[in-house]
């Protein structure tokens, strides 16, 4: 296999910049193999640039405004697509490639644009909530879709005359429209964040679609497209999916192009961790990891092209910072020594550094004086002093394998340090990437506090990921203060709200079948009201209520797998678990909510006894694994003694010449998981006192009794305990 | 890119810093490591000889197994007698060293150790002839030579951790340069301490680099060079650094300090910058880096193991890299850096126009209260005030210093990070009141542990009430030295303890030394006889430095750690070279005499013991031969009846093992104390008194003479 080396270059800075905000232009034409590349950002400059000797030299560039979120390429169906369409607020902006503007197009749609396709005389374009289908800029389609629209894409049109918009929604789905209406859904594992056509066209019939989702997954699914005949075929067929094991980052971006030039296209991913990734595919067409490179800031837009040389590949990229970043295959260092050992520093470099050098003091010199004119007007009585907001790039998600929180915070420049504030009982985890050195601070719950932590960043550090334990059924906020090294110095502070559920996922499936206890509520309350109630309760919900009398969410546990299903409609609310403590947590959290607003509630419930043991059937194979784990971590140490002292380890049990063979393995095994036996106590204990208190007992004297039979752990005495307590 | 030339899988694990190479037979460098059970292991790929004796050999590899039967607390080797071209291994477990000669398969000597040796350096010391193997225990140096004598002891503030030699002064011969638990790093010139200096944590690795350079890491993650008594560069970071060594990768002549990490991290630093030169990543910590030239071609290599026996050996660069080992590129590196702060130095000058947009906008009209809460728009004249005082505390809350922070206006303070070394559990602490409970001063206890003048770094975070961004005003201040002692009036009991001296200055310098070092609401005026009076905040009862016109100073505490401090601080302050004080500590040294009697005790219960078990194990060996005996005999009655008692005498050796054990650990905590007031009684005086203190009370220690052990500590002089 081809190793495939990329080096690093740095073109140029720009603002802020959205996902999917870089594009290369075609090249221009058989003669000029190099592309020029058009980037936008959130200062509302759309510049389009070639690389002269590695300077970026402009084409055009507009003047700021408002801030750009999306560029796309277009034009007339079947010819090159070299138009550029730029989304900024609720417009659209048309830019020929000499920057010359032919449209500008207000579609009056009540939230911003966040993603936009293009298609010929087609645009398509989705804010939050609002799906939008214009043709000629003549409203054609309309669709309110029930969660946010991350990202959307459309079927080539020149292979699927019918049109099929694909809108990649936050609820872990891919909604597959036909004109206004809904054809069907199709399940991701994780949100949806970016989708991008299979190999640019959609694969052999133009219906395969790539997406990445925020919990760092990607996949290939083929959309099923309505058949003429009366037995339809609209099943999504998954072609393959990409667990995130090592826990990268989400997935920001997509783009394929033949970078290990073996005449298949490749997949590059951009990541929001900073990874840059390609792939191959193998015989299988399955994908295979042949690089990645890291830029330690968002990766927002991947491109490959040929933009710095005709003859080298390369992927162009823009970080959340606005670095527009190359990555090419053209080596760098090898030029960088010439003959003789002797390092030849390359002309335009030093010409570049010396020009960037002259730049930079004169900047000082206005900065200086800027900022005595700063210090000058703190003297007067009513002077003000105000520091615009700098923009925080944040994300607060579930992981489903450790059923932990990642918190990451990215800003434009060097972060000195953060503080965590929470006023519930969390942990905070080591993270590997991060460098920073975090401090616990002595806190005080009775002022509010039960985490105070620093974290004091290394030098040109720009983002910085936490993670986060949570207890279920303890609820509050966690903060986070970031201050960045710039003068004059502000810390701007973000909310994360810990919900009583937290540890629960957004699903599409609901098992009758499993014995499920509810919880009925009933009271004077309207859709709108316990829809808050419920969001206040659950993570992933939309904040919109939903449209219609009735709305029905399904959740699963990442932790403990049990499921959870919530219907309401005005005036009732309808919870089922198979989990005792979930319901019992609703119950509490939902009565006090109520009563906040001065409610009364009706509040009945049928707990199902045979839920207990399905529950602890279930936590079984976890819990025994765990303990038999911690059993056999305990023991490798002696057994790697005995190792030493013996030449010959035969006469060892089979047992232990495997803990002995598989030492390193269950070592890092047992390292991943820290407390996970704790949180299974957690949960069971928590189970046994909410079982007992539906039934009016308290029996937290009888823990210490409970915690001994998990010391001593054996599932049918476990459950007999469970039934024959109270 | 530099690679490494030889990786190693050891298959044994290695204990963190435990790691030495010795050239046994004077040519051969081995890799020494210590591992688990009590074992060392000597690699040496050279030679395969004959084994017997302490050393065990595998036949299929080139380790060699020493058994130790305790658990090892340090390793080195090191030419121990000067006559012979042979390195000795020198083993320390917590209460025995060994001198081993390695190529003679011979103890050199072994002995009792009882402060423990958790450091140890082969090296020459001062001027003394014989290289020394000097061992730090807990609060003790002692310095072996080849015969097993200690013409070398002395003691030191606390448990010792570290230990390097180099020539500090410049005056042609090695210093010792000690890291101890009590966060300083002292330099011996033989037994006197020429330099101290404080660090933040316990001081866990050391190493010589060039010159009067040396390297240091702590247990927090903090790595850094001192050259002498002045810190050229730190760094910290979230790892732990295991072990540093200097090596000069690089080729340019000057050797980097190389530091293994607890994440398997190995980086190279430049010794005056700090600068990573070099970098490569272990998948388990790093346990020791040492360098020799394990190749035999001539040229040193950096060895680097991990704890799980990974080997990998560096050999320096060569010039043609100029220094460059990384592959970076050095323009595209220098070109990202300026544009980094070009756009830094944009976004400043951004943040100003803005700054002025706003305020002409505010002028007419004021801006909504929406705005200010965005921008965090605060009166541009706002400023920080922050007070030092003492707080006596009330019930419930101990007696701290108290920093209060205050706005001049109606804008709140949201949060206060202090950031500062040594006084709290971590490197900051945040004050972050309830929403509701926020307002324009906010106060943040202080009580720092120990009596060191510390900086605290604060950031306050300054803002409106419903604010999402505030303005961070960052400002230091100094906490002085004895900020943890209150101002008390003349009515408070003066204690019984106390420590005279005569000093050739006037009361108002001394008065001056109080004004900085304490924390005062105004400055002590005093126009004729000094007499302050302090109160202890930790506990430690008054204090009371009074101070006659004819120069006769008296401190009164009942604290010696107290009263040292004030002689050292005052000294520094006065800059008195040499201070010979009567000490008085009624109280400290009752409590001496009765460690002392505890400490026979303990000494004469563990040769008790000791003899219990020779006996035990005589009977066991007779039992054994009896039992086994009746079971050849068929006597199935008379076995049951032998190997029942030897369960039981076998219960009664693990009972007098754990017997053994305590009293063992008691009569470690017992030396400490006696070493620690040796200590203490020497850092009452300064200069060369100071030295004649300590091994006065060395001597008397040894030949076992109490009485003149006090009479030392009471005068500061041997009396005849």
């Amino acid at each position: 296999m081809m190793e495939l080396n990329l080096s690093r270059v740095d073109y140029l800075q720009v603002g802020i910049t959205s996902p999917k905000s870089l594009k290369l232009l075609p090249p221009a034409g058989k003669k000029d193999p190099t592309q020029k590349v058009v980037v936008a950002d959130h200062n509302g400059v759309l510049q389009c640039f070639s690389l002269k000797k590695g300077e970026p030299n402009h084409v055009f560039k507009t003047l700021p405004g408002n801030k750009m979120v999306r560029v796309e390429l277009g034009g007339p169906l079947g010819q090159v697509r070299e138009k550029i369409f730029v989304a900024t607020g609720p417009e659209v902006k048309g830019f020929n490639k000499k920057g010359k503007q032919f449209l500008g197009f207000d579609t009056n749609m009540s939230e911003s644009i966040l993603a936009m396709h293009v298609e010929g005389a087609d645009l398509f374009v989705s804010g939050n909530y609002i799906y939008n289908h214009y043709k000629d800029c003549k409203d054609t389609n309309y669709y309110l879709c029930q969660d946010k629209v991350n990202d959307i894409i459309v079927l080539p049109v020149e292979r699927i005359p019918e049109i099929m918009p694909v809108l990649a929604c936050q609820d872990r789905v891919l909604r597959v429209l036909q004109d206004s209406d809904i054809l069907y859904e199709v399940e991701t594992p994780g949100p949806p964040s970016t989708l991008c056509m299979y190999a640019g066209t959609g694969g052999d019939e133009g219906n395969e679609i790539l997406y990445g989702t925020s919990d760092g997954r990607i996949g290939l699914v083929e959309i099923g497209r309505t058949m003429a005949s009366p037995r339809r075929r609209l099943a999504p067929s998954h072609r393959w999916e990409l667990p995130n094991e090592k826990r990268n980052g989400g997935v920001l971006c997509l783009d394929n192009y033949d970078m290990t030039a073996d005449g298949i296209l490749d997949l590059v991913v951009g990541r929001d961790d900073g990874l840059v990734e390609i792939y191959g595919y193998d015989e299988a067409d399955e994908p295979i990891l042949r690089h990645t490179t890291t830029c330690s800031e968002s990766v927002t837009s991947v491109q490959g092209g040929r933009v710095a040389n005709g003859t080298f590949d390369e992927v162009v990229c823009t970080t959340y910072a606005g670095w527009v970043i190359g990555l090419t295959t053209h080596t760098m260092t090898e030029k960088a020594t010439g003959p003789g050992g002797a390092r030849v520093v390359d002309r335009d470099v030093q010409a570049k550094i010396i020009h960037l050098r002259q730049e930079m003091e004169a900047l000082q010199q206005k900065v200086i004086q800027e900022r005595e004119k700063y210090q000058v007007t703190a003297q007067h009585k009513n002077a003000i002093s105000a520091v615009p907001q700098f923009n925080i790039n944040d994300k607060f998600v579930l992981n489903k394998e450790d059923a932990s929180y990642t918190l990451s915070l990215e800003v434009q420049m060097a972060i000195d340090n953060v503080l965590i504030q929470s006023d519930v009982p969390v942990d905070l985890l080591d993270v590997d990437k991060n460098s920073a050195v975090v401090s616990f601070s002595a806190c005080n719950p009775e002022e509010g506090n039960y985490l105070l932590a620093t974290y004091r960043c290394q030098a040109n550090t720009t983002r910085l990921e936490i993670k986060v334990r949570s207890i279920e059924g303890q609820y509050g906020t966690l903060q986070a203060y970031t201050t960045p090294r710039l003068q004059p110095k502000t810390c701007v502070v973000k909310q994360y709200p810990i919900k009583p559920l937290s540890l629960h996922q957004r699903t599409h499936v609901f098992d009758e079948n499993r014995p499920n206890c509810s919880l009925k509520l009933m009271g004077n309350f309207s859709l709108a009201e316990i829809h808050s109630w419920v969001t206040f309760c659950l993570p992933e919900l939309p904040e919109r209520t939903p449209a219609g009398d009735t709305a029905v969410f399904h959740f699963v546990s990442t932790f403990l797998d049990t499921q959870l299903m919530c219907q309401y409609k005005k005036g009732e609310g309808l919870f089922k678990s198979d989990n005792i403590s979930t319901i019992s947590i609703l119950k509490d959290v939902l009565t006090k909510e109520a009563t906040k607003k001065k409610i009364r509630l009706d509040i009945s419930y049928d707990i199902n006894e045979e839920s207990v043991a399905h529950l602890l059937n279930l936590i079984h194979p976890k819990l025994e694994y765990q303990l038999v784990l911690a059993k056999k971590v305990q023991i490798i140490d002696a057994l790697k003694e005995l190792q030493v002292h013996e030449s010959d380890t035969s006469f060892l049990s089979a047992e232990y010449q495997q803990i002995l063979q598989d030492a390193e393995k269950l070592q890092e095994e047992y390292k991943k998981q820290p407390c996970c036996l704790e949180r299974l106590y957690g949960m069971i204990t928590d189970l046994f006192i909410d079982k007992f208190k539906f039934k009016g007992q308290n029996v937290k004297s009888k823990v210490p009794l409970l915690i001994e039979h998990l010391d001593n752990y054996d599932l049918g005495q476990l459950i007999q305990f469970f039934n024959a307590s109270g | 890119m530099l690679v490494p030339i030889f990786t190693l899988k050891l298959n044994h694990k290695i204990n963190p810093r435990m790691v030495t190479v010795g050239k046994y037979d004077g040519k051969h460098p081995c890799l020494t490591c210590a591992t688990t059970a009590g074992k060392v292991f000597i690699h040496n790929p050279h030679t395969r000889g004959e084994r017997g004796g302490r050393m065990e050999g595998s036949a299929d590899t080139d380790i060699s197994l020493l058994n130790i039967n305790q658990a090892v607390s340090a390793v080195c080797a090191g030419r121990l007698d000067a006559s012979k071209p042979n390195d000795i291994l020198m083993v320390g477990t917590q209460t025995n060293l060994l001198a081993y000669d390695v190529d003679n398969n011979s103890d050199l000597f072994y002995q009792d150790t009882p402060d423990g040796s958790n450091a140890i350096i082969v090296g020459h010391l001062g001027s003394i002839d014989t290289p020394l193997a000097v061992v730090g225990g807990n609060c003790s140096l002692h310095g072996y030579d080849y015969e097993g004598n200690d013409p070398f002891w002395t003691v030191t503030g606390d448990n010792v951790c570290s230990l390097a030699m180099l020539d500090f002064n410049g005056d042609g011969v090695n210093e010792l340069i000690v890291g101890s638990e009590d966060f300083d790093i002292r330099i011996f010139k033989e037994d006197e301490i020429i330099a101290e200096m404080t660090e933040t944590e316990t001081i866990t690795s050391l190493c010589k680099m060039m010159g009067s350079r040396f390297g240091y890491a702590l247990a927090n993650g903090t790595v850094g060079v001192y050259d002498r008594t002045a810190r050229y560069w730190r760094i910290k970071s979230k790892n732990q650094a295991v072990t540093i060594n200097s090596f000069d990768l690089d080729g340019d002549g000057v050797p980097e300090l190389i530091t293994g990490w607890s994440n398997g991290k190995i980086d190279a630093r430049s010794d005056r910058t700090g600068e990573v030169v070099f970098k490569d990543n272990f998948t388990n910590a790093v346990a020791g880096i040492v360098d020799a030239d394990y190749r035999l071609d001539g040229q040193q290599q950096l060895i680097c193991c991990s704890i799980e026996g990974e080997v990998r050996g560096y050999k320096a660069a060569p010039q043609e890299m100029k220094g460059n080992l990384m592959d970076t590129n050095v323009e595209q590196e220098t070109i990202r850096e300026l544009s980094q702060r070009k756009q830094n130095l944009l976004l400043e000058l951004k943040n100003y126009e803005e700054n002025q947009k706003a305020a002409q906008s505010s002028r007419p009209s004021g801006l909504g209260d929406l705005d200010q809460g965005q921008m965090g728009i605060i009166p541009a004249n706002t400023q920080l005030q922050t007070t030092l005082q003492v707080n006596h505390g009330k019930e419930g809350k101990a007696p701290h210093v108290e920093l209060n922070v205050c706005t001049t206006n109606d804008t709140v303070v949201r949060a206060v990070l202090i950031f500062a070394e040594g006084i709290f559990e971590g490197e900051s602490y945040v004050v972050h009141p309830v929403n509701v409970g926020v307002s324009s001063s906010l106060r943040v206890p202080i009580i720092p542990p120990k009596d060191v003048p510390v900086d605290l770094h604060i950031k306050a975070f300054v803002g409106l009430r419903n604010s999402n961004q505030f303005h961070v005003f960052e400002l230091t201040r100094q906490l002085p030295r004895f900020s943890m002692y209150a101002l008390c009036g003349g009515d408070v009991p003066e204690p019984k303890s106390s420590v005279v001296f005569q000093v050739n200055e006037r009361v108002q310098r001394v008065l001056m030394w109080i004004n900085q070092n304490f924390l005062l609401q105004e400055d002590l005026v005093c126009p004729g006889a000094l007499d302050a009076r302090f109160m202890s905040l930790r506990g430690a009862g008054p204090l009371c430095v009074k101070m006659e016109t004819n120069g006769q100073v008296t401190i009164k505490t009942d604290d010696m750690d107290v009263a040292a401090e004030v002689i050292q601080s005052l000294a520094l302050f006065l800059k008195i070279e040499d201070l010979q004080v009567t000490a008085d500590f009624p109280d400290e040294m009752e409590a001496l005499r009765l460690t002392l009697i505890k400490v026979d005790d303990f000494h004469a219960v563990r040769q008790k013991l000791t003899a219990e078990m020779a006996d035990h194990s005589n009977l066991i060996r007779s039992l054994v031969v009896r039992a086994e005996d009746a079971r050849l005999m068929g006597d199935m009655k008379n076995m049951k009846k032998g190997y029942m008692e030897l369960f039981d005498l076998n219960k009664d050796l693990i009972n007098g093992y754990k017997i053994r054990c305590n009293n063992h650990t008691e009569l470690l905590s017992c030396l400490k104390q006696v070493n620690q007031v040796i200590q203490k009684a020497g850092k009452l005086r300064v200069g060369k008194h100071k030295t004649q203190v300590v091994n006065a009370c060395r001597d008397a220690i040894k030949n076992n003479n109490a009485s003149s052990l006090f009479k030392i500590m009471r005068s500061g002089a041997v009396t005849s």
